[in-house]
């Protein structure tokens, strides 16, 4: 374990959903605890709860039982002086540009238009984004739009970022620069990140623990270590070994996942 | 669920109106306990005896109003969408109509034809025309033109491709046209019909309002809601025939 | 093509008003009924004044009705579109009230509202309202669900939900709404003055019809046109400039 103090405790966590096919158990009595300024990523097949459980953290998703911890306190909902979610899709809004969607957290907190406008102003550099300011997302790449979701929750400063498979939707080429570039983020600012993926590949270039998760109803199958330091070459022996364990980790679930054909 | 919260809200219009119609003047409203009465008179022909001579001659109006709309939309739509330049020139100009509320026609076509279903039949013509001309227009852009030139790769000649790839590739939007012009020609019979005539289903409405015999005026009110009603479920159902076909 | 597209028209509508008034000085077409344009431009120049006045007057209770469409087209779409049980419940029946034609109770509102502008501004807004109020519901029910969860998970309050996000995602269906609600609500006036009214436009141009002033009732009917087209186009001029975002 880690010696810096916990921020995240997810303690026995079970969670259901009502369908018309009837009740489906997405999670069942999960355990997590992730201490600060780690990058611990959630990996599993499809269907496995990765995202109802980010969900619970950020809260927007309701808990049947079980506890969750952020900061030492009950979630009870949204709270965006402690948490930021980047979601899979991007989730601009398209009337804004892109300054206006970086401001937008701190609009809602009623933080005053000039202040908030130097926050956002100041953030476009490292975002890679500083010619774009007054550009609508119609106007923007994948990896661009993607880079203003991420700004955006950057901008409200919190200790703790979620991240839905932000890069899910992009490109491998786009999809490896912008895992380098997060990392240059995540190491600036020394802030905890809980990161859902379905790619091996990003989750061990990227993560100090990885959480593998069973086929659903979702569990803690088993957390890896990753101790190496940054930036990491796919090719090393060390990494090539992690990657054969994690996979053989994940092979079983998936095929599971996949009702046990192939 | 909702439905029967829907039946609920139903009931409760219903229940106020009730209400409502009973506190006031008679004149000016009544309750749908009078109503009923009054619809049974209309329906034994003891209110309002020439009620089936002015149904016939309102469902003749639409007819003949709509039959014209159909053949008309449909020979100007294909006129304009098959040449390109001709197309572009009058779309535009049809659409610049289209901004025109309809009504502002009618006082001309009330002098040009008079009284009579002459005018109601112009007005019907002139409302059900703009949709099916526009539906015609809209199909023949969603055709892929790609299709066209296949067939014609493969030796159709212009009936044929007319025949097999456009009239099925823009059947949808166009069955769809035709049913927004079937409302279309209904209403605007009967709103010249209200606004002017001696004979049809408005002449009567006129008349039931004009000697203040408002619960007469709601009976037939309703019966020709049912009229409208039913053209429009009959029109929904040639569509969805006709939707199962073109899939 | 857009030169030759803007030759085509403008030769089209020479040529159509050449063949009409030739056909009017020939004597193919009884003047009486079909009178020529320069007789129609003689007849404007004659009622102009009392006929831009009676336009005022109309357009006075049309903006009057068309503010009342908007605000509660768009407040009462925003409500019901954003909550589930209110939309699934009401949907039908706003659709139904939507599709009746609204001539049907006409009579009925001038029976209880009397004449004069009172019945033209509320005929005016149901109008113009049910076309707003159908398509803002339809797009606060199909805003990007991404968006509300975003907000919500940025700590969005309901008020914030509404005005930061609902809002300025539904501002094209509005904008949709408006084009269309506006020639609604000048229908629905006009139809008022031509039914019931002493005023205004309609009054005028079913005066002139009655008295077969034929010269003069064209010359209203293309101002009234004219003025609706100008308005039309305007707000798609806004329009473009509103939603600049949407590229």
């Amino acid at each position: 374990m880690t010696a810096s103090p916990r921020i995240i405790a997810i303690e026995n966590v079970t969670k259901r959903y009502l369908t018309s096919s009837g009740p489906v158990e997405a999670l069942h009595e999960v355990s997590l605890a992730v201490g600060e300024g780690e990058f611990c990523t959630l990996i599993g097949p499809s269907g496995c709860g990765k995202s109802t459980l980010l969900g619970m953290l950020g809260g927007l998703v309701p808990l049947d039982s079980g506890r969750v911890l952020v900061d030492g306190q009950p979630v009870t909902g949204p709270d965006p002086r402690r948490v930021a979610t980047v979601f899979q899709d991007a989730g601009l809004f398209p009337w804004r540009t892109t300054l206006e969607n970086v401001e937008f957290g701190l609009e809602l907190q009623g933080v005053p238009a000039e202040r908030r406008r130097g926050v956002a102003t100041e953030l476009l550099g490292p975002l890679g984004l500083r010619g774009f300011a007054g550009k609508y997302p119609r106007e923007l790449s994948g990896g661009m739009k993607q880079r203003v979701a991420i700004g955006r929750a950057l901008a409200i400063d919190t200790k703790i970022l979620l991240m839905d498979e932000p890069f899910g939707a992009l490109d491998e080429q786009t999809r490896l620069l912008m895992g380098e570039w997060l990392l240059d983020i995540w190491r600036r600012t020394k802030k905890t990140v809980i990161f859902v993926t379905h790619s091996l590949q990003e989750a061990l270039l990227l993560s100090t623990r990885i959480a593998v998760m069973t086929a659903r109803p979702g569990r803690i199958k088993s957390v890896l270590e990753v101790g190496m330091d940054y930036p990491r070459l796919m090719e090393s022996g060390e990494l090539v070994a992690l990657r054969a364990k994690l996979w053989s980790e994940i092979r079983e679930e998936s095929l599971r996942a996949m009702g046990g054909r192939l | 669920m909702t439905v029967l919260v829907r039946l609920a809200l139903l009931a409760a219009v219903l229940a106020v109106w009730e209400v409502a119609g009973r506190a006031a003047n008679p004149l000016m409203a009544v309750p749908p306990s009078a109503v009923l009465p009054a619809l049974r008179e209309l329906l034994l022909l003891r209110s309002y005896p020439d009620l089936p001579a002015s149904l016939l001659l309102t469902l003749r109006e639409i007819a003949l109003a709509y039959g014209l709309a159909v053949a008309a939309g449909l020979a100007c739509g294909f006129a304009l969408g098959m040449n390109r330049l001709v197309g572009r020139a009058y779309g535009p100009m049809l659409a610049a109509l289209y901004a025109v509320p309809a009504v502002v026609w009618y006082p001309s076509l009330m002098l040009f034809f008079g009284l009579d279903a002459a005018s109601k039949i112009a007005f019907g013509f002139l409302l059900g025309f703009f949709p099916v001309t526009l539906a015609v227009l809209a199909g023949i852009r969603q055709v892929n033109p790609q299709l066209v030139t296949v067939a014609r790769a493969y030796g159709a000649g212009p009936v044929r491709v007319f025949a097999s790839v456009m009239v099925p590739a823009m059947l949808f939007t166009l069955v769809g046209g035709l049913r927004t012009g079937l409302a279309l020609s209904v209403i605007g019979v009967i709103v010249g019909e209200i606004l002017g005539s001696k004979r049809g289903m408005g002449a009567l409405i006129n008349h039931a309002y004009g000697l203040l015999r408002t619960a007469d005026y709601v009976a037939l009110v309703l019966m020709t809601l049912v009229l409208i009603v039913g053209s429009d479920a009959l029109a929904s159902l040639v569509e969805r025939r006709a939707r199962k076909w073109s899939e | 093509m857009t030169l030759r597209v803007r030759a085509l028209q403008l030769a089209s509508i020479l040529a159509a008003l050449g063949a009409w008034e030739g056909a009017a000085r020939a004597g193919w077409v009884d003047p009486l009924f079909v009178p020529a344009p320069t007789a129609v431009a003689i007849a404007f120049a004659r009622i102009g004044g009392a006929a831009l006045a009676a336009l005022a007057d109309t357009l006075g209770k049309t903006a009057v009705a068309y503010v009342l469409s908007v605000v509660l087209g768009v407040a009462a779409g925003l409500v019901v579109g954003s909550v589930r049980l209110l939309r699934e419940v009401l949907n039908p029946f706003v659709i139904a009230l939507y599709g009746i034609p609204k001539i049907l109770v006409l009579p009925w509102i001038v029976l209880v509202l009397g004449f004069g502008a009172a019945p033209a501004i509320f005929y005016g807004t149901i109008h113009g309202l049910f076309p707003i109020l159908v398509l803002v519901m339809g797009a606060v029910r199909d805003v990007d669900r991404t968006l509300v969860t975003v907000a919500r998970s940025y700590g969005a309050t309901t008020w914030q939900l509404y005005w930061k996000v609902l809002l300025p995602a539904i501002v094209p269906s509005v904008l949709a709404g408006m084009r269309l609600g506006l020639v609604f609500c000048l229908l629905g006036v006009l139809v008022v003055e031509m039914f019931a009214g002493v005023r205004g436009m309609g009054y005028v141009m079913s005066a002139f019809a009655n008295g077969f002033q034929a010269p003069e009732l064209f010359a209203a009917t293309a101002l009234v046109s004219a003025a609706s087209i100008a308005i039309v186009l305007a707000l798609d001029h806004l329009n473009e400039k509103l939603s600049h975002w949407r590229g």
